[in-house]
């Protein structure tokens, strides 16, 4: 190889290696057009979430931002009306009782779960990436409709990165 | 004309005898960074298989194959699906993070001896550059794991044309040995 060969390599090089490294940062945090860091406080997505008319809630959580290493915990899950009034909603006293059971995880590793200390809920902690299914039900019958399903973080937030914790569901008879 | 003079001696290896190796100024400075680029990699061998043994253990809640579910939420689009099907397949799971660590373990050893030093730097930015497409989003500090991709990933990809130069393996090797002949090209070993 002459010097001349060796000169255009390096700088072809030099590009791809650049070009990596920008890459890498516009995918993962779109740093060149609206940079978002996604470990900074948790998420959650509801997608799948149903309610069924004899009051049934499969509410289905997926945890999609925040630390890799410390869970989420979500300490109110509520029921709403449309116009945002409450149907029903359990706290995190009764989440951190939920049993094992009602709970599935679409990933055996790291399982969302609920948190008690003694007899006192704590709530439900879903960890970085998990997808849950956790099953929750209302003691009466829900007239078929819209609702709300929303659940909040122990950080007093139900929202993050502009999305709502939150889906609308459809009840029919 | 003793710059062309080295540029031929350097550069084509057809005219460089054995034991006729030089070693530049610059050359001489490049091991500080291939030793800590080598650790980089190595010592994720040494806690995995020698501090806490238990994050090899697919049964112990320190098993490094839940790392990966935290790589999930963002991991770029292609990857994803292959991560969640390797995710639900346990054994999948564990004969990736063993060929994983293992690959750290050899080329990271690789790296900081300087022994095959260009194929050692192939591997290692293969590694910490796939890395930096799952697991870049993540680091609550600042942009952590996209930096740790893409500074050990350049790093290592610049080795692929330096060589580890003095203070390596290679250095000696290259003395009785040249390189590797594919076809008409040599890849000069160090």
């Amino acid at each position: 190889m002459n010097g001349k060969i060796v000169t255009i390599i390096a700088v072809l090089m030099m590009l791809f290696a650049t070009g990596v490294t920008f890459g890498l940062y516009q995918i993962n945090f779109q740093g060149f057009t609206h940079l978002t860091n996604y470990s900074k406080t948790p998420a959650y997505s509801l997608a799948g979430t149903k309610l069924y008319s004899n009051g049934t809630l499969f509410l289905q959580v997926s945890r999609t931002a925040g630390p890799d290493t410390y869970g989420g915990f979500i300490v109110l899950v509520q029921v709403l009306y449309p116009n945002g009034s409450v149907f029903y909603q359990w706290t995190g006293q009764q989440l951190g009782m939920v049993p094992p059971s009602n709970i599935k995880n679409e990933i055996p590793l790291h399982p969302s779960k609920a948190i008690k200390i003694g007899n006192y809920g704590v709530g439900i902690e879903v960890p970085l990436g998990q997808n849950s299914t956790i099953i929750l039900q209302i003691p009466h019958p829900v007239p078929p409709g819209s609702y709300i399903v929303k659940v909040w973080d122990a950080d007093g937030q139900s929202a993050a990165y502009g999305e709502k914790f939150q889906i609308t569901v459809e009840v029919t008879s | 004309m003793i710059r062309k003079f080295l540029y031929e001696k350097v550069y084509n290896y057809n005219l460089i005898s054995m034991a006729q190796v030089t070693v530049e100024e610059t050359q001489k400075f490049l091991p500080i960074l291939r030793v800590t680029l080598g650790w980089m990699f190595f010592s994720a061998f040494v806690r995995r298989a020698i501090n806490v043994p238990a994050k090899l253990n697919p049964s112990s809640s320190a098993y490094v194959g839940g790392k990966l579910i935290t790589f999930l939420p963002h991991a770029w689009g292609p990857i994803k699906p292959m991560l969640v099907s390797v995710l639900q397949n346990a054994g999948e799971l564990y004969a990736f993070i063993i060929m994983f660590t293992a690959l750290e373990a050899i080329f990271g050893l690789f790296m900081m001896l300087g022994f095959l030093t260009r194929l050692s730097g192939l591997v290692l930015a293969g590694l910490a550059w796939g890395i930096g497409l799952a697991a870049g989003w993540l680091g609550s500090t600042c942009v952590d794991e996209w930096q740790i991709a893409a500074m050990e990933g350049a790093a290592a990809f610049m080795f692929i044309f330096t060589g580890s130069r003095w203070l390596s393996v290679d250095y000696f090797l290259a003395k009785k040995w040249k390189g590797i002949k594919i076809g008409k090209y040599y890849i000069p070993l160090w």
